[in-house]
C-alpha cells in the first residue's frame, strides 16, 4: 500500500507515475501466480468460488493502490489464470461446462466494477487531498499577509510569498499605474510579460464579470506564453472590482484555487496601500506637529524681544528718562536684536538643512582655526565663561571648515546657555585616523537622564524647559542636521566628575597620518 | 493716581528691563519679580494697587498665581500673554483677571489698560450699588433702568441683566463663559449663540451706531467689556 502522505507533499505526487502502475501490475500478476500455486499445488483447492474470491482480493488490492488500467490488466491476468488452471478442462483455455462460463464472466464483471469503484474513490480522495493542500497553502499565504508590515516593498514580498507558498517558479503581479504597468516579481525566475497582455486581461476583467460554474471561477483567466513559459493570467479582484493581474507558472494550480488566491492577493495589496496611506498620514501629522511646535516656539521667542525692543525704543524717546536708564535701554535693544538675529539664523539654517541646501565644501584646515571661528560666532554668549582650548596634533584636516565651525558654535552656544555663569568651558580637539574629534565639556549640572535620548530632537528643550534659560530647541538639532551632511556624529554624555560633555566626530583626511596615541 | 504701586511679574529680563523704566517714567511705583512664588510673597508683603502678570512663569504658572491672588484680593490684574497662550489667557480671565495685553504690545497699549483698571477701582468704590454713568449712558441698578441722554431705553429683563453685569464690571473683560454662567447658569456655557443674540439686541438699543459700538465692546474670541471711556481718547 502506498503510505499516507501529508497534505503538503501530496500535490507533487498526486498524479501517480506510470512506473508505479507497472510495478502494481507486476505485483498483481505475481500475486495471481502465488495464489495459483498455493491453491493448486499446495492446498489443492479446486472449488471455483474459493479461488475466484482469492483472485478478486488480489485485483481489489491492485485497484486500491494503482490506476484503473493496472487493475484491469490484473483482472485479465486473473481471468486467464482462473480459466487455465481451475476451470475444467484444466490446462486449456477452453471451458466445457456452461456453468463455468457464468462463473468466469461474473468474476470478470465483479473485478472490473470493483476496480472502477476503487479508482473513483481514490480519485476523489486525491482531489480532496489536493484541495486540502491548496487550502493549507492559501492559509499559509494569508498568514504571511497578516504579518506583512508597512516597511519595505510589501508588494514584492507578497509576490515572493505567493511563489514560495504555492511552489511556483514564476509569479508576476501587474498593477496598473496611470498608463504604465508596475510589475512585482516573485519566484526563482524573472520573466517579463508584454504590457499588451496585462492590459487585455485587465480590460476584459473590467468589462465583464461572469461566473464559470464548471471551473468554480470568475471568467477572465487567460493563458499566454512568454519567455518559454505558459502563464495563466488571473485578474486580481477586490470583491468584483479588478485592481490588477496575477500571472503564475511552474506548477498547475486549480483555476478555482487561483481565483481564490487572486482574491487574497488583491486584499493584501489593498491592505498594503492602506498601511502606506496611514504611514503617509502619520508623516504628515508629524510634520504638522513640527510646524505647530515651530510656530509656538517662534510665537514666544519672537514676541518677547519684539516687545522689549518696542518698549525700550519708546522709553528712549521719552524726555523724562535719566541718562543711566537711557544707556540701559539702548543696550537692551542691542541685545534683543542680537537675540532675534540668532533666532532667524537658526530658522534659516534649519530650513536649509530641511531643503537639502547644505553642501559640504572640503578644504585643508587646522582644527584650531575651526575652534577660533566657532568661538567668534558665539563670542557674546561665551563672555560669562572661562574658555580653555587644547588642540592635540593641530595638523591640517580635509573637511568643510565653515560647516564644522557652525556646528561647534551651536554646541558652544548651548553649553554657554545651560552651564551656570562664570563656570569653565573646556574645548579639546584631536586628530586621529577617523578624522577630527572635538569635545566640549562644561562644569554645569550635567544632562538629566530623561533628556539624553531626545537632546538632539528638534524643538526639544528638556523636561524642565520652563525653568531653563530661554532657548528654541533648534540649536542641537541643527548640529545634528549639519553633521549628517558630512557623515559626522555628535553625542552628549555626563562626564565623570560632573558636567556635560558633547563630542563631535567628523570623518576627514589627515595631512600626515597620526596614530591612535593622538587621541585625547 | 500718581504713585500707584504696580507689581510686575515676568521671568524675561528683557521685559523687566524695558517695562520697568516705562512704568516708572509714567509715575508708577514698580516692584519686579520673576517667579510665581516670589510674586505671591511680594503681594503678601505689601499689597500693590495693580498687578501686571506674565502667564508663562517658570514655576507655578500665571493662571495659578491669578487664582491664588483672587482668592484673597480684588486687586486689578492685567495678564501678559503670547498668542500661543490663548487658552491660558481665557482661563486667567475666567478666574478673575481684569484685562489682558498680548505680546508684542506697545507701551501705550499697556499704559492705557493700567489707567483704565486703576480708574475702575477708584470709581467702583464710590458707585457701589448706585448708578453708573458712562458718557451719555446711565445705568440705574436700583430702578433697573438704562437711560441715554436722560431718555429711558426699554430693555427686556435678560438684556438688563447683561448690561448690569457688564456695568458692575465696567472696563473689565468678562469672558463668554463668565457671562453665560451669570445670566443663563452653568449649563449654558457651551452655547455662546445665546450671548451673540443678546449682545446684538442690546447694541441695537443702547448704541447710537450698533455697527460701531462705543460702549458694549467685543474682545474677539475672549469676551465683552463695557467701556466707560470714549474709544478715540483712551487718554
Amino acid at each position: 500500500m502506498r503510505p499516507m502522505r501529508a497534505p503538503r507533499q501530496h500535490h507533487e505526487t498526486g498524479a501517480q507515475s506510470p512506473a508505479l502502475d507497472v510495478l502494481a501490475v507486476g505485483a498483481g500478476v505475481a500475486a495471481v501466480a502465488a495464489v495459483t500455486v498455493i491453491c493448486r499445488y499446495w492446498l489443492d483447492v479446486s472449488n471455483a468460488a474459493t479461488v475466484s474470491a482469492a483472485f478478486l482480493l488480489v485485483v481489489l488490492v491492485v485497484a486500491a493502490t494503482a490506476r484503473l488500467w493496472a487493475a484491469v490488466a490484473t483482472s485479465i491476468a486473473a481471468v486467464v489464470t482462473f480459466n487455465f488452471f481451475f476451470l475444467p478442462p484444466v490446462g486449456t483455455l477452453t471451458i466445457a461446462d456452461p456453468q463455468n462460463w457464468v462463473a468466469l464472466l461474473a468474476f470478470l464483471a465483479v473485478s472490473l466494477i470493483a476496480s472502477q469503484l476503487s479508482a473513483a474513490a481514490r480519485t476523489r480522495a486525491t482531489e480532496a487531498a489536493a484541495r486540502r493542500d491548496e487550502l493549507a497553502r492559501l492559509f499559509d499565504l494569508s498568514r504571511d499577509i497578516l504579518v506583512m508590515t508597512d516597511d519595505g516593498d510589501a508588494r514584492t514580498t507578497l509576490a515572493r510569498s505567493v511563489a514560495r507558498r504555492f511552489h511556483l517558479s514564476v509569479v508576476a503581479m501587474g498593477l496598473p499605474a496611470s498608463d504604465e504597468w508596475t510589475v512585482f516579481h516573485g519566484g526563482t525566475e524573472r520573466v517579463d510579460i508584454e504590457t499588451r497582455e496585462w492590459t487585455t486581461t485587465f480590460a476584459a476583467a473590467q468589462a465583464t464579470l461572469e461566473f464559470d460554474a464548471h471551473e468554480r471561477t470568475y471568467a477572465g483567466h487567460r493563458i499566454v506564453t512568454a519567455g518559454g513559459h505558459t502563464f495563466r493570467l488571473v485578474p486580481l479582484r477586490v470583491g468584483t472590482r479588478p485592481i490588477g493581474v496575477l500571472a503564475t507558472t511552474g506548477r498547475t494550480v486549480e483555476p478555482g484555487t487561483l481565483d481564490t488566491l487572486a482574491g487574497l492577493v488583491a486584499i493584501a495589496i489593498e491592505r498594503a496601500e492602506l498601511l502606506e496611506e496611514r504611514k503617509a498620514a502619520e508623516v504628515t501629522r508629524q510634520s504638522e506637529a513640527l510646524k505647530t511646535a515651530l510656530l509656538a516656539s517662534l510665537g514666544h521667542d519672537l514676541r518677547t524681544p519684539l516687545t522689549a525692543i518696542r518698549v525700550a525704543a519708546d522709553n528712549l524717546q521719552s524726555s523724562s528718562l535719566p541718562q543711566i536708564d537711557r544707556e540701559d535701554q539702548a543696550a537692551l535693544i542691542v541685545v534683543e536684536v542680537a537675540r532675534l538675529t540668532r533666532l532667524f539664523d537658526n530658522i534659516l539654517e534649519m530650513a536649509r538643512i530641511d531643503a537639502g541646501g547644505v553642501a559640504a565644501e572640503a578644504r585643508w584646515t587646522h582644527p584650531s582655526e575651526i575652534v577660533e571661528a566657532a568661538r567668534a560666532q558665539v563670542e557674546p554668549m561665551l563672555r560669562g565663561h572661562t574658555v580653555t582650548v587644547t588642540n592635540t596634533h593641530d595638523v591640517p584636516v580635509l573637511l568643510d571648515p565653515r560647516l564644522t565651525a557652525t556646528a561647534l558654535a551651536r554646541v558652544l552656544e548651548n553649553t554657554a546657555q545651560y552651564a551656570p555663569a562664570h563656570t569653565p568651558i573646556d574645548i579639546q580637539t584631536a586628530v586621529t585616523h577617523e578624522g577630527l574629534t572635538v569635545r566640549v565639556r562644561d562644569s554645569g549640572h550635567g544632562i538629566a537622564a530623561t533628556d539624553l535620548p531626545r537632546l538632539f530632537d528638534r524643538f526639544y528643550r528638556g523636561a524642565a524647559a520652563a525653568t531653563r534659560p530661554a532657548g528654541t530647541g533648534m540649536g542641537l538639532s541643527i548640529v545634528r542636521g549639519l553633521l549628517d551632511v558630512v557623515g559626522g556624529r555628535v553625542w552628549a554624555e555626563n562626564a565623570e566628575g560632573g558636567g556635560a560633555r558633547f563630542t563631535i566626530v567628523i570623518p576627514a583626511a589627515v595631512k600626515d597620518a597620526v596614530d591612535d596615541a593622538g587621541e585625547v | 493716581m500718581a504713585s500707584a504701586r504696580i507689581l510686575l511679574v515676568d521671568d524675561e529680563t528683557a521685559i523687566q528691563r524695558a517695562v520697568g523704566p516705562l512704568l516708572r517714567s509714567h509715575g508708577y511705583d514698580v516692584e519686579i519679580t520673576s517667579t510665581g512664588e516670589s510674586a505671591l510673597t511680594a503681594f503678601a508683603a505689601h499689597e500693590p494697587d495693580l498687578m501686571v502678570l506674565d502667564l508663562g512663569l517658570p514655576d507655578i504658572g500665571g493662571v495659578e498665581v491669578c487664582r491664588r491672588i483672587r482668592a484673597k484680593s480684588r486687586v486689578p490684574i492685567i495678564v501678559l500673554s503670547a498668542r500661543s497662550g490663548e487658552a491660558d489667557k481665557v482661563n486667567a480671565l475666567d478666574i478673575g483677571a481684569d484685562d489682558y495685553v498680548t505680546k508684542p504690545f506697545g507701551p501705550e497699549e499697556l499704559l492705557a489698560r493700567i489707567r483704565v483698571a486703576l480708574r475702575r477701582v477708584a470709581t467702583s468704590a464710590e458707585a457701589e450699588g448706585g448708578v453708573l454713568a458712562a458718557g451719555d449712558l446711565t445705568v440705574d441698578y436700583d430702578r433697573r433702568r438704562v437711560l441715554r441722554d436722560g431718555a429711558e431705553i426699554r430693555l427686556t429683563p435678560k438684556e438688563f441683566e447683561l448690561v448690569s453685569l457688564l456695568a458692575h464690571n465696567h472696563d473689565r473683560v468678562l469672558t463668554h463663559r463668565v457671562i453665560l454662567k451669570a445670566i443663563w447658569g452653568g449649563n449654558a456655557v457651551e452655547q455662546p449663540e445665546h450671548l451673540w443674540t443678546l449682545v446684538a439686541a442690546v447694541r441695537r438699543k443702547i448704541e447710537r451706531d450698533p455697527a460701531n459700538p462705543r460702549y458694549l465692546l467685543s474682545e474677539p474670541w475672549v469676551g465683552y467689556r463695557l467701556s466707560t471711556t470714549p474709544p478715540d481718547s483712551a487718554d
